[in-house]
């Protein structure tokens, strides 16, 4: 049985029936290799961490207008620039102390995994609300970039982002995007192809 | 780093000696896997995070250490340190955000701000539910969708395909109890399959359909907001609205999603409801398609297990010890929803449910065949019956209750069966439908509650469900009778 959408056997994300979980507890194992990055996709529910997900893998986990649709940890591989990245997809969290048992899952992938990256996926409409999670993002030193998602909505309620500012003042690239509507992912990808080590190498002396 | 927040005088200073600590302890075995910077690390134990706290409290001389900072930085305080903690951080939130958001035009009181009032607010609220409910469940999912469709595929499924099958195999395989196997009364194409692609699979397609319209429009959480109240009654916040909505998608799914749920007690109270009341796509479905054609059974059995929700729900909240957690919860903005999202969440739910239940069928054929062949088959169906018989069903129906057993849609969909053969009055059915709905639920749901709540717990949630399902078909049985009530 193949995953919905999969451009490849890139996906872990597939789901025996249950019946044969009876006999099989390990799903496939994930064809990757050591050096290959790993970037986080993290932010507070419902944002649009799972639709962002969708756009850089092509694999399709569940998509819901509410909070809490995402309980589990989903990982799949995208192609950045030369690069195959291991994208991890993670529950909502508010803040760097969990309150729930998903938000727990998240901060421990947080602080016990060695990432390349982290993208904060933010809501452009309640950035106040998201920002205090991007600081303590910052303060754990993690290599991190913020997505301003759900543009097209913010623009709708007639509401300006200065990104320019915002990376200035978070001393962080900024992105803005719209995942739903597919804007602003390349912008996204080549912001995330300069983490990424083998390029840095590129950079003539 | 430029953008690093400062926290008040006392806080800082109990950071600085925090993360020199940590420093010196990086090597030990509490601080060598976090990757987090050492300033993280302090503020998280400042805001007594559990893990953290945890692993420290190996060391008690550790832990008085960091005890002694954290009281230091307390005893100079107006609050406490955790709550100072995060408002610095809003206060430069709301700084930031000034500085880079701009409103170019002023936000008026739009549609959809009304739109929000009329969800929210229980006197428009609960009206428009009753209408949801009426349209998209019992017009859309109960008479279009287990109705007509089931009608359909059904129909031609019995007219068109089980007859060519049957004589297939007769022709191709001269033993008649292996023809039995593939065809005829049980076989794995005429009773498996069909009971997977011509009754359930429409039934749960339409269900699908409706249910992810609901959830892209963001009504659910609205809904969950004016179900608060009714909720904080039964010892559940509204947060636990949402594993209890999504389980009339599938049980299954909202069992996971009880994990959003703060409290330990919130967790298990809404997975016993789940298990007991609270039935899935493929119930709602079957149900609403046998008892559409009499409203008032509809009626009575929406009725008893409403109340057996609300009861069960409120005596185990008053059981567990244990208070339920604060309401809070984001509310997402209304959206037209788009119709290619809705469709492939339908698509990629329903072939997922399709391939769950598809081996399921496929084997309780084959296990009924065997059961046949030795006369187990007979010998339970016996054993049954005077159960069967004392809820005041007819025997044909005691092979449903087995499969039941097994998987509630799989025996809602035996009952569906049978009641197209006429077989069953209104009382019949309606107990039936209770036991059903009230009775264990799929095997794919027990496996999911062993997982998430252990297994003493799930063990005393199925030795509670079991009789309790037989005796509420029983009452309502004898009840029915006595009354003399004929639906």
């Amino acid at each position: 049985m193949n995953c919905h959408q999969c451009p490849k056997n890139n996906c872990t994300n597939q789901k025996s029936p249950g019946w044969w979980k009876l006999f099989r507890k390990t799903p496939r194992a994930l064809e990757l290799s050591s050096q290959d990055a790993q970037i986080a996709l993290v932010g507070m529910p419902n944002v649009g961490k799972s639709v962002l997900f969708n756009r850089l893998t092509g694999i399709y986990v569940t998509v819901s207008n509410y909070p809490g649709t995402t309980v589990e940890v989903s990982r799949g591989l995208a192609q950045i620039g030369e690069q195959n990245v291991l994208v991890i997809d993670t529950p909502g969290m508010y803040s760097l102390v969990p309150i729930s048992d998903e938000e727990r899952v998240a901060r421990d992938l947080l602080l016990k995994t060695s990432l390349t990256a982290v993208i904060q996926v933010v809501d452009a409409k309640n950035l106040g609300r998201m920002l205090p999670l991007t600081f303590q993002l910052i303060e754990a030193g993690l290599p991190l970039l913020l997505a301003v998602n759900m543009m097209d909505e913010a623009h709708r309620l007639g509401l300006k982002v200065q990104q320019k500012a915002l990376a200035v003042e978070l001393g962080i690239p900024v992105i803005l995007t719209s995942a739903a509507l597919n804007q602003g992912i390349d912008e996204l990808k080549s912001a995330l192809a300069k983490c990424l080590p083998s390029e840095r190498v590129a950079i003539p002396a | 780093m430029t953008s690093q927040v400062l926290y008040q005088e006392p806080i800082e200073e109990a950071i600085a000696s925090l993360e020199t600590w940590i420093d010196n302890h990086r090597q030990s075995n509490l601080f060598r896997e976090y990757t987090f910077s050492s300033r993280s690390l302090a503020l998280l134990l400042l805001q007594k995070d559990p893990s953290l706290w945890s692993a420290l409290k190996q060391d008690e001389e550790q832990c008085r250490e960091v005890e002694i900072v954290l009281t230091v930085a307390q005893n100079k305080l107006e609050y406490p340190v955790n709550l100072a903690i995060a408002q610095t951080r809003q206060q430069q939130a709301r700084r930031l955000e000034s500085i880079v958001l701009q409103e170019t035009k002023r936000t008026q009181t739009s549609l959809t701000e009304t739109l929000h009032r009329f969800t929210v607010n229980p006197l428009t609220g609960f009206p428009l539910l009753v209408v949801i409910l009426y349209f998209g469940v019992y017009k859309f999912v109960g008479e279009f969708g287990a109705g007509e469709l089931v009608d359909r595929i059904e129909g031609f499924y019995e007219g068109q395909i089980n007859p060519i099958v049957n004589q297939i195999t007769a022709q191709i395989i001269p033993w008649q109890s292996l023809q039995d196997l593939i065809a005829n009364d049980y076989g794995i194409i005429t009773l498996g399959i069909r009971y997977a692609v011509a009754i359930v699979l429409p039934v749960v397609a339409t269900y699908f359909l409706m249910f992810s319209l609901l959830e892209d429009s963001g009504y659910l959480p609205r809904m969950s907001l004016m179900l608060d109240r009714l909720f904080k009654s039964m010892g559940l916040s509204g947060r636990a609205v949402i594993p209890m909505v999504l389980g009339l998608g599938c049980d299954t799914m909202a069992t996971m999603v009880t994990r959003t749920l703060e409290t330990k007690r919130e967790r298990v109270i809404a997975t016993f409801l789940l298990s007991l009341a609270v039935p899935c796509a493929a119930q709602w479905g079957v149900i609403l398609g046998l008892l559409a054609q009499k409203p008032a059974a509809l009626m009575v059995w929406g009725g008893l297990i409403t109340a057996i929700f609300l009861a069960v729900g409120y005596i185990t909240a008053k059981l567990l010890p244990g208070s339920s957690g604060g309401f809070y919860m984001e509310v997402p903005p209304l959206r037209l929803p788009k119709l290619r999202n809705i469709l492939t969440k339908t698509w990629i739910r329903m072939k997922w449910y399709f391939w769950e239940i598809l081996p399921l069928f496929i084997w309780a054929s084959v296990f009924i065949w065997i059961g046949r062949l030795t006369g187990l088959f007979e010998m339970i169906i016996r054993g049954i019956e005077p159960l069967v018989a004392a809820i005041g069903m007819p025997p044909e129906t005691a092979p449903v209750f087995l499969y039941g057993f097994f998987r509630r849609d799989y025996g809602a969909a035996g009952l569906f069966d049978i009641q197209q053969q006429g077989l069953l009055t209104g009382n019949q059915l309606v107990v039936a439908a209770i036991v059903l709905t009230l009775f264990l639920p799929c095997i794919a749901q027990l496996q999911m509650m062993i997982k998430e709540r252990g297994l003493k717990t799930t063990i005393a949630m199925v030795l509670f469900i079991v009789p309790f399902a037989f005796l509420t078909g029983y009452c309502v049985n004898l009840g029915l009778t006595l009354l003399g009530v004929n639906l």
